[in-house]
């Protein structure tokens, strides 16, 4: 009698797991299942367009949390975060000096998760600054900015710099007290300048206070023209740490 | 000559492929795991802490303080203590221009890729830090006329002298603009030649009569010159000078990187302390005050 050779039923996890993961569409997307080879774990980020940022392989050393404490990394991660929450915050937002304030108001008041919204765009701003200022003494203590990096180092501070000017542009845009004369503090210091001060600050304001011109250049640098800017710096950025050779360690 | 490019690759490390791990699952998953957590820190700090809205902008009504954001309060507070073109503009870019050039100056790959790889880096790192934030603050004291309350009330407390005054002799060492009003400029004046220098020191004639129109050419006002740039830029540059010289003589410096080392570890002392006191030492006036004394009132 000959025993038909039969696959053995499966599982009802597997049973699920097949249809979840196994369907057409579900293929479509993802051409392949978990990567759960080195090989298919290489190719993985190699074919992936985020992951493919990385290398497919680093150095023991730089995986170590110590090592980075991640903080290039997570200041992209919050430069991601604050254009998810700016977008949405720009769906609520009108920069008239009629509106904007109110807007604000309503966004905190009727909005659903408004303030929440608010406020993590807000403090996750702040916290960007900060990882930026704490990603740059990183690097310089370890050294890292040395040959062949030094071009890389200088792409950095043009990063802190618009950095800055993004959470200073968006500073101006609740339009209240706090953000009225904090950007009239800071421009009376740009018009300080010994050669083209006030030149660049009516340039900046367009006119000579903080006034209806001055908020929608504000707004206009801070959604889009820097958001543009920095991202073709990031760009920049992390090519060239892949094109240095990986992050830098001892020769 | 081999081209920079070549240079790079050739100085990069060759692949050891036992020392090294796949992105896929090492590295990928400490950032999914970083990102993870700094949502949720976010997530609970916004969920805690609203951010800020006061009333309506009103061009009528200047909040006393007025403040910049706080990553420019740094600036703003370097800004009492000095011409405002020297603090909210060329300092700066002079401090960001010199930062992206340490790389250029800096250049021999010792220590590289680890942390203080080098023999005096972590005590060049600490000294410059502490030191400078000391100073720093000894030099903000100094200037907010501090020592001068303080010596006041200490020798009034003691009973000798109750209604104790700073010495108008030494009106001098008030604070920097000490140097401009404490100072008797009017009755100083040498001569050469049979000429008397100065008959103003608030207008020291700079330019050839008749070649220029621009009055500032013309007149220099040689008292507050000195208080309020040459002795703020001298210092900036004095201090730091110092520094390398006193830590060459300890013999911890000896390579560029040692110099870099010790500046910007300076260079953060000094940027931390003037953004903490700016943001929590500055009340009405701008005038030093702790932080629990700080009220804004609206004028
Ligand atoms: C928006 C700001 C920035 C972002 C998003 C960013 C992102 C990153 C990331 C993801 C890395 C990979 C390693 C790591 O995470 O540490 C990196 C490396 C590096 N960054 Fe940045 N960075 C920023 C600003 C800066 C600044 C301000 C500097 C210095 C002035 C700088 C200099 C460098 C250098 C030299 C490397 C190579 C480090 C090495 O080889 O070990 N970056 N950056």
């Amino acid at each position: 009698m000959a025993e038909i050779e039969r696959a053995p039923r499966k599982s009802l996890n597997e049973q699920l797991y097949d249809l979840l993961f196994k369907n057409y569409v579900w293929q479509s997307i993802f051409r392949t299942g978990y990567p759960n080879t080195p090989r298919n774990q290489m190719l993985a980020v190699a074919t992936n367009v985020f992951l493919h940022l990385h290398p497919t392989r680093i150095h023991r050393t730089h995986v170590k949390i110590t090592h980075t404490y991640c903080l290039g990394g997570l200041s992209f991660f919050m430069f991601l975060g604050l254009t998810v929450t700016g977008v949405l915050l720009m769906f609520y937002y009108v920069p008239s000096i009629e509106r904007a304030y109110q807007d604000i108001q309503e966004l905190e008041t009727n909005v659903r998760f408004g303030q929440l919204l608010r406020n993590m765009h807000r403090w996750m701003a702040h916290a960007m600054i900060i990882l930026v200022l704490l990603h740059m003494m990183r690097v310089f203590y370890t050294g890292a900015y040395k040959p062949p990096r030094e071009f890389n180092w200088v792409v950095g501070v043009v990063l802190f710099i618009l950095t800055l000017l993004l959470s200073f542009t968006g500073y101006l845009l609740p339009w209240d007290q706090l953000a009225f004369w904090a950007i009239t503090v800071g421009t009376t210091m740009v018009g300080s300048a010994p050669v083209l001060g006030d030149e660049s600050k009516f340039l900046l304001l367009g006119g000579f206070s903080v006034g209806p011109n001055a908020l929608i250049r504000f707004y206009t640098l801070h959604v889009i023209g820097l958001p543009l800017v920095i991202s073709i710096f990031m760009a920049v950025h992390f090519w060239r740490v892949r094109r240095d050779g990986g992050l830098a360690r001892p020769l | 000559m081999v081209s920079r490019a070549a240079a790079a690759i050739r100085t990069r490390p060759r692949r050891e492929r036992e020392s090294e791990v796949l992105v896929w699952p090492d590295l990928v998953f400490i950032e999914f795991i970083s990102a993870v957590l700094f949502s949720i820190a976010l997530l609970v700090l916004s969920a805690m802490v609203n951010a800020p809205l006061l009333n309506r902008a009103d061009p009528d009504t200047t909040p006393n303080p007025s403040k910049a954001p706080w990553y420019f309060l740094n600036l703003q507070e370097l800004l009492l203590h000095m011409e405002p073109a020297w603090a909210g503009v060329i300092v700066p870019t002079i401090a960001l221009v010199l930062i992206a050039a340490i790389p250029y100056w800096d250049r021999d790959t010792d220590g590289q890729g680890v942390w203080f790889g080098t023999k005096f880096a972590g005590r060049l790192a600490v000294f410059g830090f502490t030191a400078s934030v000391m100073v720093t603050s000894l030099l903000i004291i100094y200037d907010g006329s501090l020592h001068v309350i303080w010596t006041e009330n200490i020798i009034r407390g003691t009973g000798l002298n109750s209604d104790f005054q700073w010495p108008g002799g030494l009106d001098w060492f008030r604070n920097l603009r000490g140097l401009d009003t404490g100072i008797p400029w009017e009755s100083i004046g040498f001569t050469i030649g049979g000429f008397t220098m100065f008959e103003d020191w608030r207008a020291i004639p700079l330019g050839i009569p008749g070649t220029t129109t621009d009055p500032w050419l013309l007149n220099l006002n040689f008292p507050s010159f000195l208080s309020q740039q040459l002795v703020p830029v001298a210092t900036m540059v004095g201090l730091p000078v110092l520094f390398v010289l006193f830590c060459k003589m300890l013999g911890w410096v000896h390579t560029r990187r040692d110099i870099a080392l010790l500046i910007f570890s300076a260079f953060i002392g000094v940027y931390l302390t003037t953004t903490i006191v700016g943001t929590a030492f500055r009340g009405q006036g701008q005038d030093l005050k702790p932080p629990w004394d700080i009220v804004v009132l609206e004028e």
